[in-house]
C-alpha cells in the first residue's frame, strides 16, 4: 500500500471486518495493536464541541485503551458479569483519501449486543441494537493500515444510553 | 393509598403517623418492597412529594440570555425553564392550555414565543397567551369565553447559587429553610471557584435504568457499596493510579486505602430528607503545594485556612428528592415509572478555575461516570438487579438500619451518623414517609 490511490474499498472492508472480528471475539490485545501509539478511540456526545469543553462517552488515548481492555479481560464488574456478546455488521463503506498517506474510511455499522447468563433476569438476554456511523482515520504504512483515530458517531449519542461497557 | 396497602399487605400494620411502608422502631429501620415497585405508591409520590417540595429544574448558566430556555421535569410534569425579556426565570408547564399538547419539543434553545403545533395558540416566552387563531370566525369564541391567561406558571421559583428550584405548592417553606444543612455543602463545593460560581458547559451523561428512582437517591450517599460494587475500579486504580486521568477523584490505590478514605468524617441525615457525607481534607498542604498551588492558595486566602480544609475536602450530597452533588457534577434522577428512571449527570466547570483543572475534572468523570465508564454502569446495574429481586413477594422489607444505634439526633432534627452508617438513607425515608403519610390522612 504505497499510496492513497491504492487503498481500495475492498482494502477498507477487509480492515473493518478484521477489526470487528477482533472485537466480537474479544481478541482485544490484538485490537490494541491496530492503533498508532498516539491514536484515539473517540465516542463523542457532541462532536461539534471541543473535548476540552465537554465529556465524551469514550475518549481513549493509548493508556486508557489499555486500561479499558484490562478492565474487560482481567477484572470482574457488575455491568459485564455476565458478559456481553456482540456482533458487528458493516455496510456502506467508503474511502476518502487525505494527504500524507492517510485515508478516512467511513462506514455505517450496526452492533447487536446481548448479555449472557440467566436470560430471565432484568438486563440479561435482551437484544440491544447500537447504530453508528464510524470514521476511521488510517495511516498507511509498510506494516499495513494503523488507526490514528476511530470516531464512533452513535445515532443516539446525545440521548439516554444504556450499558455500553463493551467495545463498539 | 391506605386502602390499597391494607388490601395487598394485610401483615403490615401501619403505625400511627406512618405510610405503613417505613418501619422505624428500636434498633430497626426498614422499608417495604412496595415503596419501590407499586404503581399506586408511585402515582402518590408524584402528587405528595413532587408537587410539594422544591425540585431542581436547571442552572442559570444554561439560560443566560432573554428567551433562553431548557425543558425539564417536575415529577411527570414537563416544564419549560425560560428567561423572560426582563431577566426573570419562569417555570412554565409545557402543556397547551387548549387541548394539552406540549408546546416546546426541544431540549434547549432561544424563543420569543412558543406556538402550539396543534391549533396554533401562541404564548409569549413568559407564558402569556397572546394569540388564539380564528377566535372570531363562525363557531369561534364569544365574548363570554373565559380566556386562560397562558401556560400554567409554576407558583414558586427560587435560586441558590445558580441552581434553579421550582415548587408546585405556593405555601412551601422558603428554599433556604428547605436546603438546611445542604446549603453549607453546596457553598463549599462552589467556593472552589474563585468567584463562587459554577457553569454548565459540558454535555451531560444521560442514562436510563430499569429500577426505582429512589435507588439512585440512596446510592449517591452510600459509602458502604464502593469497595464491593466498584471492586474492579479499585483494581484499575491499583494498576494505573493517576496515569489514566483519575485527577485525584477517587483517592487510594487499594481496597483498604479506599475504605479508609471513605469511612471517615461525617454522615449527616438531614431532617428535610437530604443526606450528606463530608470530611475536611487530611492534607490541605498537598493542594497548596501541588500543580494548581496558586489557584488553591487564592481560594485559601479568600475562605480562610480552616474553611479551606472543607472546601478541598469531601462533600457529597443527596438533596431530597432527586438532586445530587458529587465530585464536580450535579446529578438528577427522573422517575418515569416505578421501575424506570432516567439519570442525568451534568459535569460542571468552576468559573475562574484554570482551564486544565476543569478539563482534568471533565476527563476524570468521563472515565468513571460515562455509560461506558468504569463506575456508573455498575451502579445502575445494581439498581436494575435490586428491582428484579423485589419482584418476588416472599420477603417484604429492605434493611436500612446499618449504624442505627450510633446515630446521634441533633436538636434541629438532623442525625449525625458514624462513617458507613445508613443515616442519610434513613432521613431520606423519614421525609418520604412524612409526605406520603400526610396525604393519606388528609
Amino acid at each position: 500500500m504505497a499510496g492513497d490511490m491504492n487503498f481500495t474499498r475492498e482494502n477498507a472492508e477487509c480492515f473493518l471486518i478484521e477489526e470487528a472480528e477482533m472485537l466480537d471475539e474479544l481478541r482485544l490485545e490484538e485490537w490494541l495493536k491496530l492503533f498508532t501509539s498516539d491514536g484515539l478511540y473517540w465516542i463523542p456526545i457532541d462532536e461539534t464541541m471541543s473535548t476540552n469543553e465537554t465529556v465524551s462517552i469514550v475518549r481513549d488515548d493509548a493508556l486508557r485503551r489499555e486500561e479499558r481492555v484490562f478492565h474487560l479481560l482481567k477484572t470482574r464488574f457488575p455491568a459485564q458479569s455476565p458478559r456481553s456478546r456482540t456482533l458487528h455488521s458493516i455496510s456502506s463503506v467508503r474511502v476518502r483519501p487525505k494527504v500524507d498517506g492517510q485515508v478516512v474510511v467511513v462506514s455505517n455499522q450496526t452492533i447487536h449486543e446481548v448479555r449472557t447468563g440467566d436470560y430471565r433476569q432484568s438486563g440479561l438476554g435482551e437484544m440491544h441494537t447500537i447504530v453508528a456511523r464510524m470514521e476511521h482515520l488510517l495511516v498507511l504504512s509498510s506494516d499495513g493500515p494503523k488507526i490514528v483515530e476511530k470516531k464512533v458517531l452513535l445515532l443516539d449519542r446525545d440521548m439516554p444510553l444504556g450499558n455500553l461497557t463493551f467495545l463498539i | 393509598m391506605t386502602e390499597t396497602r391494607t388490601a395487598s399487605s394485610p401483615q403490615v400494620a401501619p403505625m400511627a403517623g406512618s405510610s405503613g411502608l417505613v418501619l422505624e422502631e428500636a434498633h430497626k429501620f426498614r422499608v417495604h418492597t412496595r415503596a419501590y415497585n407499586d404503581r399506586a405508591v408511585f402515582d402518590a409520590e408524584m402528587r405528595n412529594i413532587f408537587d410539594r417540595v422544591w425540585i431542581f429544574v436547571g442552572h442559570t448558566s444554561e439560560i443566560p440570555n432573554p428567551g433562553d430556555y431548557k425543558t425539564s421535569y417536575i415529577g411527570m410534569q414537563p416544564v419549560i425553564v425560560v428567561r423572560a425579556d426582563n431577566g426573570d426565570v419562569n417555570v412554565l408547564v409545557n402543556r397547551c392550555v387548549h387541548r394539552g399538547a406540549v408546546v416546546c419539543r426541544e431540549l434547549r434553545g432561544n424563543a420569543q414565543q412558543f406556538e402550539c403545533p396543534y391549533h396554533g395558540w401562541v404564548y409569549q416566552n413568559d407564558g402569556k397567551l397572546v394569540a388564539i387563531p380564528h377566535a372570531k370566525e363562525a363557531g369561534g369564541y364569544s365574548e363570554h369565553f373565559d380566556k386562560p391567561a397562558g401556560l400554567y406558571k409554576v407558583p414558586k421559583v427560587d435560586m441558590f447559587r445558580g441552581l434553579i428550584f421550582a415548587c408546585m405548592d405556593p405555601n412551601v417553606v422558603p428554599l433556604d429553610e428547605f436546603l438546611g444543612r445542604a446549603k453549607l455543602l453546596l457553598e463549599r463545593r462552589f467556593n472552589l471557584s474563585p468567584s463562587g460560581e459554577i457553569v454548565f458547559r459540558s454535555r451531560p451523561f444521560v442514562s436510563r435504568y430499569k429500577g426505582n428512582w429512589k435507588f439512585q437517591a440512596e446510592n449517591i450517599v452510600d459509602d458502604y457499596h464502593f469497595v464491593f460494587t466498584h471492586t474492579a475500579f479499585i483494581d484499575l486504580q491499583a494498576k494505573y493510579g493517576d496515569a489514566t486521568g483519575n485527577f485525584g477523584l477517587h483517592p487510594g490505590g487499594s481496597a483498604s486505602e479506599m475504605r479508609k478514605s471513605r469511612y471517615r468524617g461525617n454522615v449527616w441525615g438531614v431532617d428535610q430528607g437530604h443526606g450528606i457525607l463530608d470530611a475536611p481534607a487530611l492534607s490541605p498542604e498537598s493542594f497548596l503545594n501541588g500543580r494548581f498551588g496558586d489557584y488553591y492558595k487564592a481560594i485559601q486566602d479568600k475562605v480562610g485556612a480552616e474553611e479551606f480544609k472543607w472546601v478541598v475536602g469531601r462533600g457529597i450530597g443527596c438533596i431530597f428528592p432527586n438532586l445530587g452533588i458529587i465530585h464536580q457534577q450535579i446529578r438528577t434522577w427522573r422517575p418515569i415509572a416505578p421501575d424506570l428512571t432516567e439519570v442525568t449527570i451534568y459535569p460542571f466547570e468552576l468559573k475562574g478555575a484554570p482551564g486544565e483543572f476543569n478539563q482534568g475534572m471533565l476527563h476524570a468523570q468521563e472515565r468513571f461516570y460515562a455509560p461506558s465508564g468504569h463506575g456508573a454502569p455498575d451502579d445502575v446495574e445494581m439498581f436494575a438487579s435490586n428491582q428484579h429481586g423485589l419482584e418476588g413477594h416472599a420477603v417484604d422489607w429492605l434493611l436500612l438500619e446499618r449504624g442505627v444505634d450510633t446515630d446521634e439526633k441533633q436538636p434541629n432534627g438532623d442525625y449525625r451518623g458514624q462513617p458507613s452508617s445508613e443515616a442519610c438513607q434513613r432521613s431520606y425515608w423519614r421525609q418520604w414517609n412524612r409526605l406520603m403519610t400526610k396525604s393519606a390522612g388528609a
